[in-house]
């Protein structure tokens, strides 16, 4: 299961639309590039905003900018799973509103810290559910996650009549606002920290090892003999574990929860793990990806309120860097094609 | 696996699939008269003039688009885009009733509403993405499109009392929406049944590859299929700022949900292959009956996110089922 043959195929004849010959200089540094484009884009973003503007460069911004991108981020780990393992969960905003919600119910009963362990219990067990109704139900993951987010959503606006809860738990809220040595962000220490628990399950662990089998071609996998379904339901699980430790944070940090408290949060996660380099088509993709993903959008998010740029254009930017990305995707696809035929020819 | 069922040519194909076929839409029918029988004996609000009336347009506005997403299901694909566009479009029409007539504000949106069904098309075609992303990424874009152009305020329509016909008119004695999505379901009923370009789609739906090699124009069709979706999705826009004649750039949140959900009830596999279009009339029936049991019942508004979502889940279930049951009965057979 090499990485290239999950690659969006070329089709055969067909030329691909704006490449250079690989020999000379120009396409090597397209071909570059396309490797590292993201890695590339965060350091160009972080060097030219710097350079134009002094409220960029300041500690603060960068703290902010590191709180920012760890929400998203934490979600877009467990969704990288489930995307190379060929499956996606839409239902993830409802998800977290609903974990928040339950926080703010529990913690003055439970106390900050247990409430947030039974909330992120409470996260993997919804990420099982839609595991369940995804692989037992046989429907099609985005499509039954999409109905799950109606349901996650229902209930969190049945729990709270359409309120704001707020919550008083003095940890929960230095947990979402604190910094460690004051400018790193409590809530980036755990993405942190959740990236290297994932790059190791991804690269160093069996379980990786099927999540990328599944994805490749699920029924190479099945007669290979790994339990495709358990598979994929674990990183439903791992999307839930994710969501909830987000849902903990993130409530920390507005010191209040609500039902739509994270809009658009599957799609921020989604289009991180895209613009990140993992293939839309399941079984390859990177965690550090996923990671300078985060990054870039949250500086990205962060120069458009700097320079005044309004809320709306960040659904905006957010779509377009998506198709953006899976357009990537596809050249990259069309340079493995060719690369491997040189390859083959020589 | 092509359900031969709703294949034209494959009407021949017998027993448990007409069987199962009749079922579904018999089954739609039960379901509605059992949700009009208990809303009218319990409540007394249920079968007036008026709430029936309403009833019919709120249906009519889903079932439009509902129609053109029954196309884009049936062709193998989805596009998560139309409740961002259905707000896009309302936008539009209610921005030029402020500087022209009512034909232009029409022309206006049918003609965003097709440009950015194309825009679809293209990404799935000329990018190759898959069509649930591609349209999912154009959501994102065209929700943030309809709150910039609006600056998040809200656009009313006053000075064009005629606008407001579309909405509550009537020809023939009947509301004008229902007329509207009447039409187009006869139209759209025999494109899809009767023209080169229907079987097409159907055969697209039911295997890309095979209707690649027997000669058929691929993406000619998929980009006609995502254009037909945007234009319903503009109609259906029109449609709703005629009835609220207040909208803003939040509108058609979920509105992808409905059409899609009312496309699965109606019959329409998500497997692709296969469009009823009638089902999906009948479903935006049973839905927007539903809806307004609820509402009489007072169950608060928060509860329709529930069972809307139940409903999902179910009718995908349900074709989950329908499907293995096919697959069984074929496999006996040979």
């Amino acid at each position: 299961m090499t990485r290239a043959s999950t690659a969006p195929q070329a089709e055969p004849g067909r030329e691909p639309p704006f490449l250079p010959r690989a020999h000379d200089f120009l396409g090597g540094l397209v071909r570059f590039a396309l490797r590292y484009y993201i890695h590339v884009l965060l350091l160009a973003a972080l060097v030219i905003l710097s350079a134009v503007n002094a409220n960029f460069r300041t500690s603060a911004n960068f703290e902010n900018i590191l709180l920012q991108s760890s929400f998203a981020g934490i979600g877009a780990a467990g969704m990288t799973f489930l995307i190379i393992a060929g499956a996606f969960d839409l239902s993830v905003a409802g998800m977290l509103g609903a974990c928040g919600i339950v926080l703010a119910l529990l913690s003055p009963q439970l106390g900050g810290l247990p409430a947030a362990i039974v909330v992120v219990v409470l996260g993997m067990g919804l990420g099982f559910l839609n595991g369940l109704v995804v692989t037992r139900m046989r429907i099609p993951a985005f499509i039954a996650t999409l109905g799950m987010m109606n349901v996650y959503l229902g209930v969190a606006f049945i729990a709270t009549r359409g309120q704001v809860l707020p919550i008083d738990s003095e940890l929960l809220m230095d947990l979402g606002t604190n910094s460690l040595l004051g400018f790193i962000p409590f809530p980036f220490l755990v993405m942190v920290a959740i990236y290297v628990a994932a790059a190791f399950l991804l690269r160093r662990t069996i379980f990786g090892r099927q999540v990328r089998a599944v994805g490749s071609s699920p029924n190479a996998a099945r007669t290979a003999g790994i339990p495709v379904d358990r598979v994929r339901i674990a990183a439903f699980v791992l999307v839930g574990f994710c969501t909830g430790v987000a849902g903990v944070l993130l409530t920390g940090e507005l010191s209040s929860a609500n039902a739509i408290m994270a809009t658009g949060y599957e799609l921020s996660a989604i289009a991180i793990v895209v613009v990140g380099g993992t293939s839309l088509k399941g079984g390859s993709g990177t965690v550090s990806g996923s990671f300078t993903g985060a990054l870039f959008f949250s500086v990205i998010n962060n120069a458009l309120n700097i320079f005044g740029v309004g809320a709306y254009w960040q659904y905006v930017i957010s779509g377009v860097l998506l198709i953006t990305a899976i357009g990537v995707q596809v050249v990259r696809g069309y340079v493995r094609e060719e690369e491997s035929a040189r390859e083959r020819a020589t | 696996m092509t359900a031969p069922e709703d294949v034209p040519g494959g009407g021949r194909s017998p027993s448990i699939v007409s069987y199962l076929q009749l079922f579904e839409s018999a089954g739609i029918l039960v379901l509605l008269a059992v949700v009009v029988l208990v809303a009218s004996v319990i409540t007394t609000g249920f079968f007036t003039y008026a709430n029936l009336t309403n009833i019919a347009i709120n249906a009519a506005i889903v079932a439009v688009t509902g129609l053109g997403m029954t196309f884009a299901i049936a062709a193998g694909g989805m596009d998560l885009s139309v409740g961002s566009l259905q707000a896009l479009t309302a936008i539009v029409a209610s921005a030029l009733l402020h500087v022209t007539g009512i034909p232009v504000a029409l022309l206006g949106a049918l003609l965003v509403g097709g440009a950015c069904g194309l825009l679809n098309g293209l990404l799935i075609t000329r990018l190759q993405m898959p069509p649930f992303v591609a349209t999912f990424g154009m959501m994102s874009i065209l929700r943030g499109v309809s709150l910039l152009v609006t600056n998040g305020q809200s656009v009313m329509i006053t000075g064009t009392p005629s606008y407001a016909l579309i909405n509550n008119g009537r020809v023939f004695g009947l509301p004008v929406p229902l007329v509207i999505v009447l039409v187009l379901w006869a139209l759209l009923q025999l494109v899809l049944r009767h023209t080169p370009f229907g079987r097409h789609v159907c055969a697209i739906g039911g295997n890309a590859k095979a209707a690649v090699v027997s000669g058929i124009k691929v993406e000619r069709t998929t980009l006609l299929v995502f254009a037909i979706v945007g234009l319903t999705a503009a109609i259906s826009g029109v449609m709703l700022s005629a009835q609220l004649l207040i909208v803003d750039g939040t509108l058609g949140a979920g509105f992808e949900l409905q059409t899609i959900a009312i496309a699965v009830l109606g019959g329409t596999s998500l497997a692709g292959g296969s469009g009823s279009l009638t089902g999906t009339l009948l479903a935006s029936l049973l839905l927007a009956t539903l809806s307004s049991a609820l509402n009489i019942f007072k169950v608060a508004a928060f509860y329709q996110y529930l069972y809307l979502g139940i409903l999902l889940v179910a009718a995908l279930y349900l074709d989950t089922l329908r499907r293995s049951l096919i697959a069984s009965s074929l496999l006996r057979r040979e």
